[in-house]
């Protein structure tokens, strides 16, 4: 089963999907464009409240002149040693500024979470069942001490200009 | 050198807290092998053909007399009593039990070490010239700059899963020790105008299957700006190289695909946004770091000039050593000693407990507590009065440690090969021993001078082959070894592939190819001044081949 989990608790009745052949947003739901088709129908009209699913080979500039129109971006981890997700979020956080949800969908395994969470991802689509269970006991493992400043932002760490510590483990 | 602070200590139990669980996990089953992989692997622990290994990094090279003790305690207590220093300048254990390497990195840790980010697809140990900061011809020491990308690096959230492992190198010298146009970054340390320090940057250098030369893509980064850049060329890398293949996934067929200036460019563009980020380096931190490294307070000892001279005329065995292992310092009372770690038909970078403890014995009497590990396998001490070489030399002596071959023929680099390593394909220490006992006899390695053999058991070429003045690469072919016999490699400032002389040699017959090509050499050189490099250089590889094939029409 595939849950939603932010950091105050697992979401429920999220709108948001990624659809496929065999499944179609239904009423209550929202779909979740591919980059192209996203950007076709953010021309064609003047809809907000949009979302779209970026893959990893896609270049996030690509979204710049619609992301007030967006109110989720997820991004793809079709493989959880795909590290590109991490560059995406950093670049979407820092660069261009986006500060809606941004969801790490796909592999999503619960050692990455941590490094997820200080590229600036808030949300996530978690199928594997230990990250589940450990979400679900709030027990992350991360570590708070930092040696470089990222998109999440976190108070200045002892010494040097480049350490950072986070109030709790991400 | 450089001494944790809370803030490092804190990082560091928190990370030996983080890998206990991940072990525990595993260990129940909880997590699977191809999950627990990259954690471990982003931890040191590789999974081996026999065991477990836990390479423990050393960083830039550079450990105290405490450290060494520890390592030998870690050998002596979970390991067989010895360990292997490699060629970037860490140390493997070859057999630690998976269920006891929180406790090694526990007990690392009290003495400010780890084995954080030695393996994996992530940013590795940053290495540098183990002579750094006793060199007399360096501009800047290297470390200091070493230090804080070391820091940088330490599980940096966005470059944590890269396409491939990435590895660092600094030199701060014109002479480069640390053969920085063969790592995915090299920096050179130099001054501009001004008398401003920055680096010249070196982008996608690399051995392996596919050796390239890095290029040069800025020839001047100021100081302040070594973060932001290095940040730019690793989320270009991380964006755009290749995933597809793991044998195409290092930046340096990026750079190759991609063109070095086209590559340049984008780094540029990124680092344009970055430059005046928070990542921007103070003067003051950088400052900060560098009193880390301040040499140590050397008193003049002045009596060693004479006493050296004297000491040599008397002692063959000692003048020898220090005619080989002793350089210059850049204070002239002082000399920069290296610890030959290739005793003769032994095991390349092996050292046990016992010798660990010596080392550590005798940095902490004569060497103001500073030990290096050079990439070449042996250990220095830095600084080392001249007056104090014969004490140090006496307490080598019948230790296994006091060699005198650095340099020579008998200073080869080895990987760990069929012996330890589930990628090779053929042996390593038992070739290098061979050939290590063929030219063992003093005189023999004084005439043939300064020659560099480099061996690897397979073609990811940990023993850097393609860079060996003399390589030798082990290869399978219808399941049996063979050595393929490379020239003329070089991994200093004017970096140089090595390349195949011909068809390659079966285990029994390499050693005496080796022969031919020094006699070869010996034959054809100018004068004993020229080096077996630069001869080769001179005459090409058409005298070799025909020493080793007979005719060239029947060479392969």
């Amino acid at each position: 089963m595939t849950r939603i989990w932010r950091e105050t608790g697992f979401v429920e009745n999220d709108p948001w999907i990624v659809e496929t052949d065999d499944l179609t947003a239904g009423e209550d739901q929202k779909a979740l464009l591919d980059l192209d088709t996203l950007i076709v129908r953010a021309e064609e009209s003047n809809d907000v409240g949009l979302g779209v699913v970026l893959k990893p080979a896609d270049d996030v500039s690509r979204l710049e002149p619609y992301l007030y129109r967006l109110e989720i971006v997820a991004v793809s981890f079709p493989a959880f040693n795909d590290g590109r997700g991490f560059s995406q979020a950093s670049l979407l956080r820092q660069r261009l500024g986006y500060a809606n949800e941004l969801r790490a969908v796909g592999d999503v395994l619960i050692d990455q979470i941590p490094l997820m969470l200080r590229c600036g991802f808030d949300s996530f689509s978690v199928t594997n069942a230990t990250a589940l269970k450990r979400l679900a006991d709030n027990r992350l493992p991360g570590i708070p001490h930092h040696y470089q400043p990222t998109a999440r932002s976190a108070e200045a760490g002892q010494g040097y200009s480049w350490r950072r510590v986070s109030p709790k483990s991400a | 050198m450089y001494r944790y602070d809370e803030f490092d200590h804190a990082f560091v139990a928190e990370r030996v807290a983080q890998f206990r669980d991940q072990v525990e996990r595993r260990l129940s089953g909880e997590l699977a092998e191809d999950a627990f992989k990259p954690l471990r692997l982003m931890n040191g622990v590789y999974l081996q053909l026999h065991a477990y290994m836990l390479r423990i990094a050393i960083p830039y090279g550079t450990l105290n007399s405490k450290q060494m003790r520890m390592l030998a305690h870690v050998a002596r207590t979970y390991d067989r009593g010895y360990g292997h220093f490699t060629t970037r300048q860490n140390l493997q254990f070859n057999w630690p039990k998976l269920s006891d390497m929180p406790a090694v990195l526990h007990d690392l840790s009290t003495v400010e070490m780890h084995a954080i980010q030695t393996s994996g697809n992530c940013i590795r140990n940053v290495t540098a010239d183990h002579f750094a900061g006793a060199a007399a011809d360096e501009v800047a020491d290297p470390r200091p700059y070493a230090e804080i990308l070391r820091q940088w690096s330490s599980v940096h959230p966005e470059f944590s899963l890269l396409p491939r492992k990435f590895k660092i190198a600094v030199t701060g010298a014109e002479r480069d020790r640390a053969a920085i146009q063969v790592h995915d970054i090299g920096l050179h340390l130099k001054k501009n105008d001004k008398g401003e320090i920055g680096f010249a940057v070196y982008v996608g250098g690399g051995q392996g299957r596919t050796p390239m030369i890095a290029k040069l893509i800025r020839d001047f980064l100021p100081e302040e700006d070594l973060l932001s850049y290095t940040t730019a060329v690793m989320r270009v890398y991380n964006l755009h190289g290749r995933r597809d293949n793991k044998y195409k996934a290092r930046i340096k067929i990026l750079v190759h695909e991609t063109g070095a200036e086209e590559l340049a460019r984008q780094v540029e563009v990124e680092f344009a946004q970055l430059k005046d980020s928070e990542l921007k380096l103070p003067d003051a931190d950088v400052q900060a770091i560098t009193r880390y490294f301040a040499l140590p307070d050397m008193p003049e000892r002045p009596e060693g000039w004479e006493s050296l001279a004297r000491w040599k005329k008397a002692d063959e065995d000692f003048a020898r050593w220090v005619q080989q292992n002793v350089q210059p310092h850049k204070n002239p009372d002082y000399g920069m000693v290296t610890i030959s770690l290739k005793p003769i038909g032994g095991i390349p970078g092996d050292a046990t407990d016992a010798q660990m403890e010596i080392v550590a014995d005798i940095a902490e009497e004569f060497a103001f507590d500073e030990i290096r590990v050079s990439h070449e396998q042996n250990l220095i001490l830095p600084h080392v009065a001249l007056a104090d070489l014969e004490s140090v030399f006496r307490r080598l002596q019948g230790t296994g440690l006091e060699t005198a071959n650095a340099g020579l023929i008998t200073d080869i680099i080895a990987c760990p090969g069929l012996d330890y390593c589930a990628l090779a394909n053929a042996r390593s220490i038992p070739l290098a021993q061979e050939i290590s006992s063929r030219f063992g006899s003093a005189e023999r390695q004084a005439e043939i001078g300064e020659l560099k053999i480099k061996i690897s058991g397979c073609i990811n070429a940990c023993g850097h082959h393609h860079v060996g003045h003399i390589g030798l690469l082990g290869v399978e072919k219808k399941g049996a070894e063979l050595y393929q016999i490379t020239l003329g490699g070089s991994g200093d400032e004017h970096t140089s592939i090595g390349e195949i002389v011909g068809r390659g040699f079966d285990p029994d017959k390499v050693t005496d190819a080796i022969e031919t090509i020094v006699n070869t050499y010996l034959g054809l050189r100018l004068d004993p001044s020229e080096i077996f490099l630069a001869a080769y250089r001179r005459v090409g590889p058409q005298p070799f081949k025909d020493a080793l094939y007979g005719s060239a029409a029947e060479a392969a």
